[in-house]
């Protein structure tokens, strides 16, 4: 997903997400985007620093679609972020990692859109959507999705996986990923539907299309 | 009751932010009246994060937590000089989610249609809101490219169906229809197409260059 391990993947087993439950993780995270909420917490926010920043790395390198000094300045973005907005974070409502990861992808976006790809002056945020967590079992679903999807994750044909890892990690969309794959754009859908209907995405999912 | 929804594919692309700005603003204000959807967006964006979770990580040089540590009392500073700066499209695109549609510019075309042309965006041939007086419709016409509708006040029909307020309905290039206003109201929506509408009865053809109001 990451292909540049030159730049130095670091082991860290106890992070493998196969190992530990999704569960507790969420907590902890959650935890510190509290704390950072309330007191300013230096040291949860260096916590969550630590954790988080490689994985957003990561992310920013993905498909090599931002150089490395781009990258680092997504990091520091995002971080900064996390700081300013910690406030409207709600743990019960959403996970520590989901709330991060839409922070990530709209600067990135953002980034992108100042980097020459698009010409319009808009920010992701403009043209997003907020999700309150109003709906009572929203929250709940999407962790226990996130659970599932896991499980399910490793078994999904190299042809899917691939495709989806370029359209969430590398934010491609879907021409762009069919021009790259030189693929036509109709399999590229199709095989994103078949890999969300594998991974049971949807959880009460009643027509999939 | 909201009938018609975004497709995965377009839902996905949306989650993960790489659907481009226009047809962004199309989907959002679908989701504020559907709460399907809502619940479908946060089980995709739930995906991308596990994705995000599970990615190796990548090292940090250490001076980067440094200069992010001596950034963090500027922030506040930085979000006033944004508001600031925004731009028309932001301040036009914030109208059309509070439903401040009288703020627009519109323009009459005929005697039951006006449409106010939201201006230039990424991935739009054209982004547009159309009032359709009741019982009144647009001219026939096809698409060379797909047209995203979102229909934001009463109804219309066409050849293959009746919609109303919050329904999202997708015509593929070479479509070819005719909406109408349902009777019981004006109908409002808000629709972007990804390149130029032709009109297929020549009697109409005068239309095209202001319904084309952006043909690239």
């Amino acid at each position: 997903m990451v292909d540049k391990q030159g730049e130095g993947a670091r082991g860290q087993p106890a992070t493998s997400a196969w190992s530990v439950p999704a569960g507790r993780r969420t907590d902890e995270w959650s935890k510190c985007v509290v704390r950072i909420a309330e007191h300013s917490d230096r040291a949860a926010f260096a916590k969550f620093f630590s954790h988080f920043a490689p994985l957003i790395k990561a992310f920013a390198l993905s498909g090599s679609s931002l150089s490395a000094a781009h990258a680092d300045e997504l990091v520091q973005e995002v971080m900064l972020k996390v700081w300013q907005k910690a406030a409207g974070f709600n743990p019960e409502k959403a996970a520590a990692s989901t709330w991060v990861y839409t922070i990530a992808r709209n600067c990135r976006t953002d980034m992108f859109r100042r980097l020459q790809k698009f010409d319009t002056q808009l920010e992701a945020e403009d043209v997003g959507f907020e999700l309150e967590g109003d709906e009572p079992t929203m929250a709940l679903h999407a962790s226990r999705g996130a659970v599932r999807v896991r499980e399910l994750m490793s078994d999904l044909p190299q042809d899917q996986a691939q495709i989806l890892a370029k359209v969430y990690m590398e934010g491609k969309s879907h021409s762009e990923t069919a021009a790259e794959l030189g693929l036509p754009l109709g399999t590229v859908k199709s095989r994103v539907r078949l890999a969300i209907q594998k991974l049971q995405v949807f959880m009460d999912a009643g027509s999939e299309e | 009751m909201v009938n018609h929804h975004p497709d995965t594919n377009t839902l996905l692309e949306f989650a993960a932010s790489s659907l481009p700005a226009a047809q962004s603003v199309v989907v959002s204000t679908h989701l504020q009246f559907c709460s399907e959807c809502r619940q479908r967006l946060a089980q995709l964006e739930s995906l991308g994060a596990t994705m995000f979770e599970d990615a190796e990580p990548v090292d940090i040089n250490p001076s980067l937590f440094d200069n992010v540590l001596a950034r963090l009392d500027e922030v506040q500073d930085d979000r006033a000089a944004n508001d600031a700066n925004a731009s028309t499209m932001s301040w036009t695109v914030k109208q059309i989610r509070k439903g401040n549609l009288d703020e627009l510019q519109w323009k009459k075309v005929t005697r039951s249609l006006r449409i106010a042309d939201l201006g230039d965006i990424d991935g739009a041939a054209e982004f547009s809101l159309y009032h359709i007086a009741e019982g009144g419709s647009i001219p026939q016409h096809n698409h060379s490219g797909t047209e995203m509708t979102l229909v934001l006040q009463g109804g219309f029909s066409d050849e293959s169906g009746s919609y109303h307020a919050g329904d999202f309905i997708t015509r593929e290039a070479g479509d070819i229809h005719a909406p109408t206003a349902l009777p019981g109201g004006d109908c409002i929506c808000l629709a972007v197409l990804e390149s130029p509408l032709r009109f297929t009865r020549w009697h109409h053809r005068w239309l095209s260059p202001l319904l084309q109001l952006r043909a690239g």
